[in-house]
C-alpha cells in the first residue's frame, strides 16, 4: 500500500485538495455565518472566555497597568510607602474607571431613549486578529438577541454591522474596515454616496458626484437606505475633498466620529426604528 | 495525531492572545501575527499530509476572527505551508536564521494577500499606504518567531514529535 501512487504523493495530493478547498470557500462566498462555517462559531465560543477573562481585568484599568510599572524599580526604603500609595492610586483608578463606566452606560440609555428602539448593551472582549482587518468581539450573542446585520452604534456614532453572531459572543465588522460600505449623506450639502474603509486604516465617500459641493467640517450621517442603519447617525466629518485624477466623482475622505481603538461598551439595535430625527443634534 | 493536537492547542492560544492584547497596544500593528508563525514552522519542519491539514486549519481560525472573507486566510496559509515547505527542502535545512526570514516574507505576503483581495482600485495609493504597517508587524512578528519555534519545538519533543533535521 505504500509503494501505491496515492501514499506516495498523499502530501501533494492533500495540499492540492485544501487549495481547493479553500479556493471554493473564497471564490463561492461563504458568509462567516454560513452553515459551512459552524466550526467557526464553535471556535467564537471557545476563545469567549479567555477574552472576557482578559477584558475583564483589562479593560479600561490602562491606569492601574501603568501606575504599576511606573512603580517598577523604586528604592527599598520607600517600597512601603509606594506600595500604598499604589493601592491608592489603583482603587482611584478603578473607582474613576467605574464612574467613567457608568457615564458611558447613562450615555447609552440616554441614546437609546432617544433612538426609540430596541437596543442591547454590549461590551468588547476582543479584536480582530489581523492588523489590517477591522473587527471585534463583543461579548453578546443570538442568546441575547443579536441577529446577523444588526447596526452597532456608540455615543459618538456608528460603529458597525454584526457579521457573525455565535450564541454568546458575535463579531462586528467595523465600518472602516475595507470589506466594509454604508449608505450616507453629507448633512449640509445632501450629497449622497457610500461610506467605505481603506487599507490604510481610515474612511473614504465614494461615488459622490464631481458637481456636489461637499466642504471640510461638513458632518456625514447615515441615509437609512442600506437597510441596516437607521437614518441620521452621525458617521464623521469630511476631512479633505479632491478632484484629483480622471473620473467622475470626488475623493472625499472622512474623519470617523468614533475613535475604533477606544471602543468598550455599545449598544447593538435588535429592531429598525422608524425613522430618526438626529440630524439636528450637535 | 500529535502534531495535529499539539498545533491545535497551540493556534488556540496563539489566537486568544492575538484577539485580546492587541487591544491594549497602541498601534495594531504591534501585535505580532503567531498563528502565521506556527504555519511557518509546520511548512519548515514538518513535511506531511497532517501539516498540510493543520495549516489549512490554522488559516481558517484565523478567519474566524479576522476580516469578512471567509477562506482567505485559509488560501494564503496553506499557500505559506506550501512555499515555506518548497524552501525547507530546496534548502535541505531549516535552521532559526531562515524560519526568521521566512516568517518575514510569509506576513508580508499575508498582509499583501488580504490587501490585494480587499483593494480599492478606486484608491490605489492605499496598499502603499499600508506598507509601512505590513513591515512592521512583519519584522516584529520575525523577532518573536525564534521563541514561537523554541516553544514549539519544547512541545514537540514534549510528546514525541518527530521534526525534520534542524540546525538551530
Amino acid at each position: 500500500m505504500r509503494s501505491s501512487f496515492l501514499w506516495r504523493n498523499r502530501v501533494i495530493l492533500t495540499t492540492g485538495t485544501l487549495l481547493i478547498l479553500a479556493l471554493h470557500l473564497l471564490s463561492s462566498g461563504v458568509r462567516p455565518d454560513a452553515r459551512a462555517s459552524k466550526p467557526a462559531l464553535v471556535l467564537i465560543e471557545l476563545l469567549r472566555p479567555f477574552q472576557t477573562f482578559v477584558a475583564g481585568i483589562t479593560g479600561g484599568s490602562s491606569g492601574f497597568l501603568h501606575d504599576y510599572f511606573a512603580l517598577v524599580g523604586v528604592r527599598r526604603e520607600n517600597a512601603e510607602l509606594r506600595r500604598r500609595l499604589a493601592e491608592f492610586d489603583s482603587q482611584q483608578a478603578r473607582m474613576q474607571e467605574l464612574e467613567s463606566e457608568n457615564h458611558r452606560l447613562a450615555d447609552l440609555l440616554e441614546l437609546r431613549e432617544v433612538l426609540a428602539t430596541k437596543a442591547v448593551a454590549v461590551n468588547v472582549i476582543g479584536s480582530d486578529a489581523n492588523a489590517l482587518s477591522r473587527t471585534i468581539i463583543v461579548g453578546q450573542g443570538s442568546h441575547g438577541g443579536l441577529r446577523r446585520d444588526m447596526a452597532v452604534i456608540a455615543n459618538e456614532g456608528v460603529v458597525g454591522r454584526l457579521m457573525v453572531v455565535a450564541p454568546d459572543a458575535a463579531r462586528v465588522l467595523l465600518i472602516d474596515d475595507h470589506n466594509s460600505a454604508l449608505d450616507a449623506i453629507d448633512q449640509r450639502s445632501r450629497a449622497r454616496g457610500i461610506v467605505a474603509g481603506v487599507i490604510d486604516d481610515g474612511l473614504t465617500m465614494k461615488y459622490v458626484d464631481r458637481s456636489e459641493d461637499l466642504r471640510p467640517g461638513d458632518r456625514i450621517v447615515t441615509s437609512g437606505m442600506d437597510g441596516i442603519f437607521p437614518r441620521g447617525l452621525l458617521v464623521g466629518e469630511v476631512g479633505r475633498v479632491s478632484q484629483e485624477g480622471p473620473g467622475l466623482f470626488l475623493n472625499v475622505e472622512v474623519l470617523p466620529a468614533v475613535d475604533f481603538h477606544k471602543l468598550e461598551q455599545l449598544m447593538v439595535l435588535t429592531q429598525k426604528p422608524p425613522e430618526l430625527q438626529l440630524e439636528g443634534q450637535n | 495525531m500529535r502534531l495535529i493536537g499539539v498545533f491545535s492547542i497551540a493556534t488556540l492560544i496563539a489566537l486568544a492572545l492575538q484577539t485580546t492584547f492587541t487591544r491594549l497596544l497602541p498601534f495594531d500593528v504591534l501585535m505580532p501575527n503567531l498563528a502565521l508563525v506556527l504555519a511557518v514552522n509546520l511548512g519548515l519542519r514538518y513535511y506531511s499530509a497532517a501539516a498540510a491539514l493543520m495549516a489549512f486549519g490554522i488559516g481558517y481560525a484565523t478567519d474566524t476572527f479576522s476580516g469578512g472573507q471567509l477562506g482567505l486566510n485559509a488560501l494564503l496559509f496553506i499557500l505559506v505551508f506550501i512555499l515555506t515547505s518548497g524552501l525547507s527542502r530546496s534548502l535541505l535545512s531549516s535552521t532559526a536564521v531562515i524560519g526568521v526570514i521566512a516568517v518575514f516574507g510569509a506576513v508580508i505576503f499575508i498582509d499583501l494577500g488580504n490587501a490585494v483581495a480587499a483593494a480599492d482600485w478606486g484608491r490605489s495609493e492605499s496598499l502603499g499606504l499600508a506598507m509601512p504597517a505590513i513591515l512592521i508587524q512583519a519584522a516584529i512578528t520575525a523577532l518573536c518567531a525564534p521563541a514561537v519555534f523554541a516553544v514549539m519545538a519544547g512541545a514537540a519533543r514534549s510528546v514525541g514529535l518527530r521534526q525534520r533535521g534542524l540546525r538551530e
